[in-house]
């Protein structure tokens, strides 16, 4: 039972910080449903080098370096050329699962390293996890480039006019959210899961998407939303262990999926957001242009 | 910025003509192709030669072109099966999902009739087909349902709500395919039952009947937009919301009607590709690949701009250059994946060309100080 709640734990990990990334450029007011893309980039680019190299450390760093990469594309084609953040989301993803479908081929199968000594019992990323989890709340709320942050998320002319770079606080925001998701890519290719398949991520992008919603946009409560829905993806996939013999594992699997739509749901009724429905940053996913 | 004596600036487009956006396509299309060209390069191939060899197969072989055509059908479904909903400012990216439900629709009409493990078996064929095909249509709609009733009722995120649904689809199919699941074939391989002879559809030319649904869908919704009032409240309601919700124009009927649209023109996708086209009869135990090709329908409408008509000829590029793509890297030793390569760079260079739509780029003769 242990390895069951350890496992969960590693797998809330993985939604932990690719949700974290998502957060922070949210919070800044842009909106990038291309999690997944990034997030396949980092687990496919750490993958390759981590094998080449026979090296975790250049792996992960290739990971993260991809995904800052895709966050200043996304960054490019948000800010700068102001288009359609949905759109250009929707070419992250669909770019990161097309390409690295391709590179990653000739890599398929297991990574064929020794794995990474676990930390107490768990994976020493959950803890990595936690540290990212603090330091974004600490410097969200209480640091002055925090308030920077929020306001362009809130109100981007208000912010211009009362001195703050409006393009480059965003910059900033998403390019630390595109390296958190390829983190959190490179830590599912390189400990959770490490062997190579295309497409292997199979939507745990589009469920952090949704944690970050369902987490009204606040580090801590998107920590225990990750680590619920990281139990249940690993009850998805052993359900075993609790109902032996109920439901086929095909239907198991989806179980996250349907619970996803149905928090979704409750989260986007009347009174659920006359209550809480102010912790959504008001400009996100609009386009500011300097007057 | 200035460019020896000459200023470039970007000013801002008011409208564009048809003629300056197909242009702009064409050019996205040719630079998309261009860069993935680099693959060949890297793979030690001549680009030319890879594309020759391309479309050689796709559109002159007798082997490659009927393949291409069965393909442009169901892309040309999956692209309707998008635009609709786009029309209306909403994405449906469960085209995958709903095209699952719908072959699952269509065999379980199959199944009910008898159809497994009969593969001699006399069905009525005028009996049987037209019931799978409601039956594609029917489970197509009812998942294509559900995000269009959250998105009219409670206004919930399409993408999250279709794109969850598409995962949910793929372990249903499993579910009833593998493992002893009830479709499951006799073969045991993890696919679906075969159809009996009797009620694979005739072919003309090793083309099914399905075409002409395309090809007549395509008319219908180009007729619909541009000539009906449920057409001119969708395009409304697409341009603006708001304004369109204080002209009388429900957002759920709207919402709903777009999403039901697509989900029964996707659930004919499904229809097609795993109940008519030569050679499959099956829910094939690679039946995730025709999920993913289903987002080529996201790039056509892309391009399209939402006109189903120019949607054809589009269907039918992708369509060879997804099936040649798979012939080439057999026949020149690519690595696998050449036409998901091209899929995502593709998107996301129709991303970058979108600031065209928006922007013009204008190239000024300074005048030279007197």
């Amino acid at each position: 039972m242990w390895e069951f709640f350890a496992r969960s734990l590693d797998a809330s990990t993985i939604f932990t910080i690719a949700a974290l990334g998502e957060l922070i450029g949210q919070r800044s007011g842009i909106l990038n449903v291309g999690i997944e893309g990034a997030m396949l980039f980092g687990a496919t680019i750490g993958f390759m080098v981590a094998k080449v190299t026979g090296n975790y450390l250049l792996g992960f760093l290739a990971g993260i370096a991809i995904g800052g990469v895709i966050g200043l594309l996304h960054g490019f084609f948000s800010i700068t050329l102001g288009g359609d953040q949905v759109v250009n989301g929707m070419g992250i993803w669909i770019l990161g699962f097309g390409l690295t479908a391709y590179i990653g081929y000739p890599y398929t199968g297991p990574l064929g390293m020794e794995r990474i000594p676990d930390a107490l019992g768990l994976s020493p990323f959950f803890f990595v996890g936690i540290a990212l989890i603090a330091i974004s709340w600490f410097v969200l709320s209480r640091t002055n480039l925090g308030l920077k942050i929020r306001s362009v998320g809130e109100n981007p002319s208000v912010a211009e006019v009362s001195g703050i770079n409006v393009a480059k606080t965003r910059y900033l925001s998403v390019v630390t959210s595109g390296m958190l998701m390829g983190l959190a890519g490179a830590i599912y290719a390189l400990d959770y899961n490490p062997v190579w398949n295309y497409n292997f991520l199979m939507g745990w992008g589009f469920i952090s998407l949704a944690l970050v919603f369902f987490s009204m946009w606040n580090p801590t409560i998107l920590l225990g939303g990750s680590i619920l829905f990281g139990t249940l993806w690993q009850l998805s996939l052993n359900p075993q262990l609790l109902f032996p013999n109920l439901l086929s594992r095909y239907i198991w699997r989806t179980v996250p999926f349907a619970i996803t739509i149905g928090v979704l749901v409750l989260m986007s009724t009347k009174w659920f957001s006359s209550r809480w429905g102010a912790a959504k940053p008001e400009a996100l996913g609009q386009p500011y242009e300097k007057e | 910025m200035k460019l020896g004596s000459y200023e470039v600036k970007l000013e801002k487009k008011v409208n564009f003509t048809g003629w300056q956006a197909t242009v702009i396509s064409i050019l996205a299309i040719l630079f998309a192709l261009f860069l993935v060209g680099f693959i060949f390069l890297q793979a030690g191939v001549d680009p030319l030669l890879g594309y020759k060899e391309i479309f050689s197969y796709a559109f002159v072989n007798a082997f490659g072109l009927p393949l291409t055509i069965n393909r442009a059908i169901f892309l040309l479904l999956c692209t309707f099966a998008f635009i609709v909903p786009m029309r209306a400012g909403l994405w449906n990216i469960g085209m995958a999902g709903q095209l699952y439900a719908g072959a699952l629709g269509a065999f379980a009409v199959a199944f009910a009739f008898g159809a497994k493990g009969a593969l001699t078996s006399d069905l009525s064929a005028g009996l049987v087909i037209p019931a799978m095909i409601a039956g594609a249509a029917v489970s197509g709609m009812m998942v294509g349902a559900i995000p269009g009733l959250l998105k009219g009722r409670f206004n919930t995120n399409e993408i999250v709500v279709t794109m969850m649904i598409n995962f949910i689809a793929f372990w249903l199919v499993s579910h009833m395919i593998k493992e002893g699941g009830p479709f499951m074939g006799s073969g045991g391989e993890g696919e679906g039952f075969k159809l009996p002879e009797s009620i694979q559809p005739p072919l003309y030319q090793g083309i099914p009947f399905t075409i002409w649904i395309a090809l007549g869908l395509s008319v219908l919704l180009y007729f619909v937009f541009a000539k009906t009032k449920i057409g001119y409240q969708i395009r409304a309601f697409g341009l603006n919301p708001s304004a369109a919700r204080y002209a009388g124009i429900s957002p759920f009927k709207i919402s709903l009607l777009v999403f039901i649209i697509g989900g029964i023109i996707a659930g004919l996708a499904g229809y097609h590709y795993f109940a008519t086209v030569p050679g499959v009869y099956k829910i094939t135990k690679n039946y995730g690949d025709f999920g993913d090709l289903a987002f080529y329908g996201i790039i056509c409408g892309l391009i399209s701009q939402g006109n189903p008509l120019t949607a054809i000829p589009l269907a039918l590029l992708f369509g060879g250059l997804t099936n040649g793509g798979r012939f080439v890297q057999g026949k020149l030793q690519l690595g696998f994946g050449i036409d998901y390569a091209l899929l995502g760079v593709l998107m996301i260079i129709l991303v970058a060309f979108q600031f065209f739509f928006r922007y013009r780029i204008v190239w000024k003769k300074m005048e030279k100080e007197k």
